[in-house]
């Protein structure tokens, strides 16, 4: 986001730091190559349907599988994943993985070492922006990033407002192929 | 220069002796007795090494200073030093602060009222079925509160303690986040020392319901309000002017002729008054109900009202009189003036008055509702009334932009405009009645009235509050309870309806059905009312009202809360026989370890859920909290693979690595209502469980997962399960199969679990031995 600052931003500062707003998939694509260790972590939002009928969850699994992500599940959504065929390699709420995220030192969910670059995808934005917040400030180490159809600021990196869910859709769905073209 | 140290403590000691009456023998005097910011010090810092502060910055930056603004992200301070987590805490803190406030000067008016009325000498009595009166006052004070004028003895400490809590806030001070939070766990224990003093003045005072079960079911809802009589509408949280109220309306008899209902606590405490009382509904119903104009006068009081109430109900025409000095909106302050003369100002010009005199302000309510209700409408739109309304709409989603509970309302209305009511009754339930969303609408929308037509006319059932858990119940409750056989005590408290009304009733009935305990308090306890089943009854019709397995109380409003935290206190004390008196860090480690309790502030948004909640946790009771509630800046949470899960085994002396998180967090946000009630049986496992009570939580545990969260056993279950007794026949041969796979070791229970001795603490071991 770009906004005019002003000389003596001391007396008017309003929030500081706010994400990067990306509308390129190319764009989200490489950024999530680059990453040595991504973790996608799920919601419970994406366990509703798209007007066509296809499950929001599905896109996350077709992402996590195209770039080979580890996958966190919160909340309800274990059950639902594990339906689809697919095991989470994690199973933590929001708040409990944004909790071992922001420790340096934890290992991670494949005990390779901490995550650095965190994926956002389908967490109310209440809780989600509270999340993202504490790993602005408290977790230096890492980048994150959100799918969702609004602009998160507190992320890194996060997708506009969607006005037409049909323009997310069509977003996550080059992403993917981006990301299935591998490097 | 130690010289002079000894002796400041001495005359300090001295001083508490003579406040809490030291000389009456009814116990020996702990350690602690009217602690202050540094006596609890030590087991606030053990809770936090194990439940870490969690900081969710609502914003980068520190506005309280003129030096500032300052920006605290990427680890940089402030022009006083602050840092963002310091920040946080400290925020936290005040929040804490305005919330036990809010309670503490609550009882502080409510007493003086009372005193005022029946004189400082009434005596405290509860009931036959209470002795134990003031859990609360006699763990923290270490004072057995006798009479009324006891009770100043109470608030006088917490009064003093807030002021010192408060000046740590200011620019330049604490500098520590762990000390900040030590602070905010101290004011929320003071919190519930205020609340305690409130209620059983009132109780007292107005002769509540006490050492009973069985309170009246109360009506709720608009429907039951005959809005062809003059209506009186209650709001807020101090009942000094809606009894009298009642009172007048008795004494002129006029009770069958006007109505009188209310919003928010003061609902419960009128309908602990009177069963003639009606309910409206939460908070969340205020500005719905004002907008509606179904009430001809409207009372303020305190706490949760809305600050345009004046505004609101000009525009319908119903009257304001703001009855309490904590919000006078402005208006003239008529207390003075003669009654006639209000009456007549109020009638004929629609003046709004600040009336502080309880007496006559009850008095120019009756009389201004008994004249103007003739004269006003009070006409319910129609369906094609709102469909025309609802043509305006566009769908522009700016309402969704500034909705608190995130969904748009536009999307509902525009399904009004063609003639489809389906949806917006749905999100009728998800609204939190802010009214953002209409100020919000570029096409003036009337979206409250429109949702007129959403509004049930239906009438549901709400139990009187009872007030405190009765010492008989604790004793037959007593053993289960630490034993695990009652697998838990849910208690569901504060604001009501994030994200959705009916969550709360649906967790209420999950755990009656499962056999818990379940306890509710203010807005909570009304919309857990607010669902009927398949044979049209609530849960406060379905469940006895007992404090035992199964049973669904209510015990109030929110000042009441503190009889719920009393009631794990008086466990401690009257089934352990372990002395309360000054004796705080044994009963909150007792609690902690022993007592499997947890608080749901599932629609919290207040600052005094904030330190009810943070109350509760220094007590060892954990709170879940609804998603929106990471707006509250801080958690408690611990990392249960990683974290310290040692206790001292009072028994054998030893420090045991019990590797259980029991109980895993302390404060907690859960997404959804699924997985809170996962969390809910799961944060009511206790290091104390028996075999047999283990078994049962994990049934339960387990049980819920698979219904909530889907097939297969939680990640975790390995780390509750101590020995094969522990695993609940149901799922015997699946959790074995799921242990033996990933190489679970069993471990032997802890004798007598607990912290003492595990950290440096005045209190010795035996301490905690029963």
């Amino acid at each position: 986001m770009s906004a005019v600052i002003p000389r003596h931003r001391v007396n008017v500062l309003t929030g500081i730091k706010s994400a990067r707003l990306i509308e390129d998939p190319v764009g989200y694509a490489d950024l999530i190559k680059k990453a040595k260790r991504p973790l996608l972590v799920i919601g419970p939002l994406l366990l509703a349907s798209l007007p066509d009928g296809k499950l929001l969850l599905e896109y996350a699994l077709d992402i996590a599988k195209a770039a080979g992500i580890p996958i966190c599940a919160t909340a309800q959504t274990r059950g639902k994943i594990v339906e689809l065929g697919v095991q989470p390699d994690c199973v933590y709420d929001t708040v409990e993985i944004v909790n071992a995220l922001k420790d340096p030192d934890w290992k991670g969910v494949k005990k390779e070492g901490n995550h650095d670059l965190v994926m956002f995808f389908g967490i109310r934005a209440d809780l989600g922006n509270q999340g993202l917040s504490t790993l602005k400030h408290f977790a230096p180490h890492l980048k994150t990033m959100t799918l969702c159809k609004y602009y998160f600021p507190h992320a890194n990196y996060s997708l506009p407002n969607f006005k037409k869910d049909t323009d997310w859709q069509e977003f996550l769905e080059s992403l993917i192929a981006n990301l299935k073209k591998g490097d | 220069m130690a010289e002079v140290k000894v002796k400041e403590i001495t005359r300090k000691l001295e001083e508490i002796h003579e406040k809490i009456k030291a000389e009456i023998p009814w116990e020996p005097v702990g350690p602690t007795p009217m602690p202050e910011i540094p006596d609890l010090r030590q087991w606030d810092m053990r809770l936090l090494k194990t439940y870490a502060p969690f900081y969710a910055p609502f914003c980068d930056l520190c506005c309280f200073c003129t030096y500032g603004k300052c920006d605290l992200t990427a680890g940089k301070r402030g022009a006083c030093g602050i840092d963002i987590a310091t920040q946080q805490a400290r925020f936290v803190l005040l929040a804490c602060l305005m919330g036990c406030s809010a309670h503490a000067a609550h009882g502080g008016h409510i007493l003086e009222f009372l005193i005022e009325r029946h004189g400082p000498d009434k005596k405290i009595d509860l009931g036959g079925s209470i002795n134990i009166e003031a859990p609360h006052i006699r763990t923290v004070l270490g004072l057995k509160p006798e009479t009324l004028g006891d009770l100043r003895i109470a608030l006088e400490y917490v009064f003093k303690e807030i002021a010192h809590l408060l000046d740590s806030c200011h620019t330049g001070q604490e500098g520590s986040a762990l000390d900040y939070e030590s602070k905010a766990l101290h004011a929320g224990m003071l919190d519930h020392v205020g609340m305690e003093v409130a209620d059983i003045a009132q109780i007292v005072g107005f002769n509540y319901p006490t050492s009973v079960a069985d309170t009246p079911l109360v009506d709720m809802g608009w429907g039951a309000i005959d809005k062809s009589k003059p209506v009186i509408l209650v709001s807020g949280h101090n009942p000094a002017t809606s009894t009298v109220v009642i009172d007048y309306l008795r004494e002129h008899n006029l009770e069958d002729q006007v109505e009188v209902c209310g919003l928010c606590c003061t609902a419960l405490e009128t309908t602990r008054y009177s069963d003639k009382a009606k309910i409206v509904g939460p908070l969340s119903r205020a500005l719905f109900f004002m907008r509606a104009g179904i009430a001809d006068v409207i009372m303020t009081d305190e706490q949760c009202i809305r600050t345009d109430t004046p505004q609101e109900a000009a525009k319908v025409g119903s009257a304001v009189i703001a009855c309490m000095d904590k919000a006078m909106y402005g208006l003239e302050d008529a207390t003075e003036m003669d009654t006639d003369e209000i009456v007549r100002r109020m009638v004929d010009k629609r003046e709004q008055f600040a009336i502080l005199d309880s007496y006559k302000a009850a008095e120019v309510a009756v009389r201004v509702a008994m004249e103007i209700a003739p004269q006003r409408k009070k006409e319910w739109l129609t369906e094609e009334e709102a469909i025309e309304l609802a043509k305006k709409c566009t769908n522009c989603r700016m309402c969704e932009q500034v909705c608190p509970n995130l969904f748009n309302i536009g999307g509902g209305i525009t399904e009004v405009a063609k003639g489809n009511f389906d949806l917006i009754r749905q999100q009728f339930l998800h609204c939190i009645g802010c009214g953002k969303c209409e100020q919000e609408c570029p096409n003036n929308v009337p979206i409250f009235k429109i949702m007129q037509t959403a509004a049930s006319m239906e009438t549901w059932k709400c139990r009187a509050g009872r007030g405190p858990v009765m010492d008989t119940e604790i004793r037959n409750v007593g053993a289960p309870i630490t034993l695990g056989t009652i697998p838990g005590v849910i208690a569901i408290v504060g604001c009501s309806n994030y994200p959705d009304i009916n969550d709360v009733a649906d967790m209420v009935d999950e755990f009656a059905k499962r056999k818990y305990i379940v306890v509710l308090s203010g807005c909570a306890a009304m919309v857990a009312g607010m669902k009927k089943d398949k044979d049209g009854l609530t849960v406060y019709e379905k469940y006895p009202p007992n404090f035992d397995g199964g049973g669904v109380l209510n015990v109030g409003s929110c000042v009441a809360n503190a009889h719920i935290t009393g009631a794990a206190i008086k466990i401690a004390n009257i089934f352990a026989a372990l002395p309360l008196r000054g004796n705080y860090e044994v009963m909150a480690d007792y609690v902690l370890n022993r007592v499997g309790a947890v608080g749901v502030a599932w629609g919290a948004y207040s600052q005094k859920a904030a330190s009810i909640g943070t109350g509760c946790n220094r007590l060892g009771i954990p709170v879940i909290l609804g998603p929106h509630s990471s707006k509250y800046r801080r958690l408690y949470l611990s990392r249960k693979e990683e974290d310290d899960w040692r206790v001292m085994d009072a028994r054998k002396r030893e420090i045991v690595d019990t590797v259980e998180p029991a109980p895993e967090h302390l404060a907690y946000v859960c997404e959804t209502k699924e997985k809170a009630m996962v969390m809910m049986a799961k944060l009511c496992i206790r290091r104390n469980d028996t075999p047999q009570g283990r078994a049962i939580k994990l049934n339960h545990y387990i049980s819920l997962y698979k219904k909530y969260i889907g097939a297969g056993l939680p990640e975790d279950i390995h780390l509750f399960v101590r020995r094969d007794p522990d695993i609940p026949l149901v799922y015997k041969k699946e959790v074995r199969a799921h242990l033996q796979e990933i190489g679970w070791q069993p471990r032997e229970p802890v004798g007598l679990p607990t912290l003492i001795g595990t950290y440096p603490s005045k209190v010795p071991v035996d301490a905690v031995i029963h």
